[in-house]
């Protein structure tokens, strides 16, 4: 059982949360300009690493916000947590070590 | 039950050092590297072939599975390659001269919705037209064909019907391993375990070879077989791969009299369920929703898929937990495998078989064999290559494979 | 009023049972539905002019420290999120709260909306009322950790509640939608229920 830092609500049990994978990944800011390869990049594609991972959680059974965790996919030590909410704007930005 | 168990193999391959070179290096010794080493030597007379293992032969997900075997999925393509992998399941102990103990006692995934029925009636016309064996039960036949399914209509999911695949089954999973091992190893392949692979050897665009713990080893051709850690090789190739890495886990109770005549597989409820020769009760939980490489998932996980087996097997009630465990899926967008040669030459690709690639074991392996040996996708696999994320032409079987198993 | 004469709580069925499986006394624990509150979901940014006015409106800050209760008047103002929070008030009062803070929120973005049907509530207390619901509940309710005006949105039971502490006795309340609410109480009946009898001393 994972133990997620909400930034909002603090260490919540992981069941509170919905995962949203890989953290960071805008949409094409000119999707008709992309070639057929580089729309299936973005539509398929995500990184895989075994170690920190910037990824999204959106804390589903509490204040339903989403924010960005940084985990090792290895041990699940939570390295950072972070939201992008404006109103939180000026907390700090995770980090990978 | 009524088979025998085997003794505890000798030793039943040769611990060799490795070689400077080989003909074709396979990464990872679970099945399907296994699998296909051993139909390189025999299909195509490869046989200068090394198998590199980080850990130990079949440690990874080939000996953590909850070994069932089926074909029934619904896209052509798929049925095509599965229903070849249960041909040869059923002539392998023979060949393998080995008695893994496969068993054809069906397989049932229960419907318990009105959605689960048309989608288990319209594969079972699939299944039908691409030749594989399919029936559709109802509940009084489903309460026939596996009398401790709790058929009753008051409860929270009624079962309404089921799919069988009469020729479905298990078979012991370690004993598959050490069966191709063996063969493997009798043709000349060099099995060689505690041996990570850390880089690729390039030529320019070429792979010629890889880095690994035991020093540098030149290859031919370079053919990827790593299960949970497809992507982290492919990252070390330069290569991105549509596949995410999520711990799926299984546990068993202990050993019980013979009372599960079958396989249950239930996607609603999600479980699937069967009994061990030895006899305990075999069940498989679902993937946890994070990416992971521990080999450990979450306690809801199992705790859920306890509740299911409970609604399912009320008989069940008793029964302990005498052991969970957890491997490392590899999963892709539309629940199918990427079989095939890459953009980079000289290295090959066999992933994203997630949580369902026991029961292809002896297919990949042969239409793995095939592509590295020729250089060209065998028939059976050309739709399951890596360009399929760029065409669109995805293979979605997220209905068949929606129990993870 | 028709829509008055007619309209059901959740629970409404259930409260003489309720009743019967309260008990007094040293470890005694009580529990009761507080139907039709009045709900109101309000979402404004909350560092900008509007909630200044909704501020000198309801006499008292939106709380804005996370989970934490204000009680202007007879109302209860819930944080949700970094902007979102839960009006309550008593049976009734739902329109003239929402006019009030609709005519304080003007035309900048936000929102008011009446979501009185969407939840009911359940009141817990009594000096057993922490221990029914730690055994449902990952939350540490310690009074070192969570106390009256604190609240948060969490599992009770596998269902998703919000859940205020009232006041120290403790007083706690469970908003609960009205589809979980059987569920969640029969779940909460069976926690209780070693508390009808007395302790097992060893
Ligand atoms: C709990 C569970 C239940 C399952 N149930 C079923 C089921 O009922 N039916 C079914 O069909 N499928 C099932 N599966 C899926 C099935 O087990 C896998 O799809 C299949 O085993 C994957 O192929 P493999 O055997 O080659 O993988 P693995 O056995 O995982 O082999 C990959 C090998 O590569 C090695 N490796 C990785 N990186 C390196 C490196 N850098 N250098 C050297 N070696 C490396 C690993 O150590 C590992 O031994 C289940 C999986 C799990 C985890
Ligand atoms: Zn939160």
């Amino acid at each position: 059982m994972l133990l997620i830092a909400c930034p909002w609500c603090g260490e919540r049990d992981e069941l509170e949360f919905h995962y949203g994978g890989q953290a960071h990944v805008a949409y094409p800011a000119d999707p008709e300009g992309l070639s057929d390869a580089e729309w299936g990049e973005y539509l398929f594609v995500r990184d895989n690493p075994k170690g920190p991972f910037a990824e999204r959680w959106s804390h589903a059974a509490g204040c339903r916000r989403w924010f960005n965790v940084v985990r090792h996919t290895v041990t699940h030590q939570i390295l950072a947590s972070q939201s992008n909410h404006p109103v939180a704007a000026g907390q700090p930005k995770p980090v990978i070590a | 039950m009524s088979h025998q168990l085997p003794e505890h193999p000798d030793w039943l391959w040769r611990t060799p050092d490795p070689k400077r070179s080989y003909d074709v290096i396979i990464v990872g010794a679970g099945g399907h590297g296994l699998a296909t080493a051993y139909y390189l030597a025999r299909n195509h007379g490869i046989t200068n072939v090394a198998v590199l293992e980080r850990g130990w032969l079949a440690g990874g997900n080939m000996a953590r599975n909850t070994t069932i075997i089926r074909s029934n999925y619904l896209c052509e393509e798929s049925a095509a390659l599965y229903e070849h992998a249960l041909k040869l399941w059923e002539v392998l102990p023979q060949e393998l001269e080995y008695d893994f103990l496969f068993s054809q006692r069906g397989v049932l995934n229960l419907a318990h919705t009105l959605q689960d029925v048309r989608e288990g009636t319209r594969r079972v016309n699939a299944n039908r037209l691409g030749g594989v064996d399919a029936e559709w039960l109802d509940a009084d036949q489903v309460r026939a064909f596996c009398p401790i399914v709790n058929t009753s209509p008051d409860v929270r999911y009624p079962v309404l019907g089921a799919t069988l695949q009469p020729r479905a089954g298990i078979a012991k999973h370690d004993h598959v391993a050490w069966a191709l091992a063996r063969k493997a190893d009798q043709y000349g392949v060099d099995l060689i375990q505690g041996c990570e692979v850390t880089g690729f050897l390039r030529e320019g665009d070429r792979v010629v070879g890889v880095r690994t713990s035991r020093g540098p080893i030149s290859a031919g051709r370079v053919a990827l077989a790593a299960a949970g850690h497809s992507s982290v090789l492919a990252d070390l190739a330069g290569l991105r791969l549509p596949v995410q890495s999520h711990p799926l886990q299984a546990l068993v109770s202990e050993l019980l009299e013979p009372v599960h005549p079958t396989v249950v597989m239930s996607n609603h409820v999600h479980v699937y369920v069967s009994q061990a020769h030895k006899g305990e009760l075999v069940m498989g939980a679902g993937v946890d929703s994070y990416n992971g490489y521990g080999q450990r998932g979450s306690f809801h996980q199992i705790e859920h898929q306890m509740a299911a087996a409970l609604e399912l097997f009320p008989i069940f009630a008793r029964a302990h937990v005498l052991r969970t465990w957890g491997g490392i899926v590899d999963v892709t967008p539309d629940a199918s495998p990427i079989i095939g040669p890459t953009p980079i030459e000289n290295l090959y690709l066999n992933c994203g078989w997630g949580t369902g690639g026991f029961k292809a074991t002896p297919a990949s392996g042969w239409v793995y064999a095939h592509t590295i040996a020729t250089g060209e996708p065998h028939p059976l696999n050309a739709p399951f290559a890596l360009e399929r994320f760029t065409t669109g032409a995805l293979i979605d079987e997220h209905g068949a494979a929606a129990v993870a198993h | 009023m028709t829509a008055d004469t007619q309209r059901r709580s959740p629970l409404g069925h259930l409260a003489d049972v309720l009743a019967a499986h309260s008990t007094g006394g040293e470890r005694g624990v009580r529990l009761r539905e507080v139907p039709f509150l009045a709900q109101l979901d309000l979402q404004l940014h909350p560092h900008g002019p509007a909630a200044e006015r909704i501020a000198t409106a309801l006499g008292s800050p939106l709380p804005t420290e996370p989970n934490t209760v204000t009680e202007p008047g007879s109302l209860q103002v819930v944080w949700l999120g970094p902007q979102e929070w839960l009006v309550l008030g008593p049976d009734g009062s739902g329109s003239a709260t929402a006019e009030l803070l609709r005519a304080a929120l003007t035309d900048e973005p936000g929102s008011v909306v009446d979501v009185s049907a969407n939840r009911t509530t359940l009141e817990l207390s009594g000096p057993a009322a922490r221990q029914v619901l730690e055994k449902g509940c990952s939350l540490d309710l310690h009074p070192r950790a969570f106390g009256p005006g604190r609240c948060a949105q969490t599992l009770l039971g596998k269902v998703q509640v919000i859940l205020h502490q009232v006041d120290a006795e403790p007083t706690y309340r469970l908003l609960v939608r009205g589809s979980f609410a059987q569920y969640l109480t029969d779940w909460l009946l069976d926690a209780m229920e070693e508390y009808r009898h007395p302790r097992l001393t060893p």
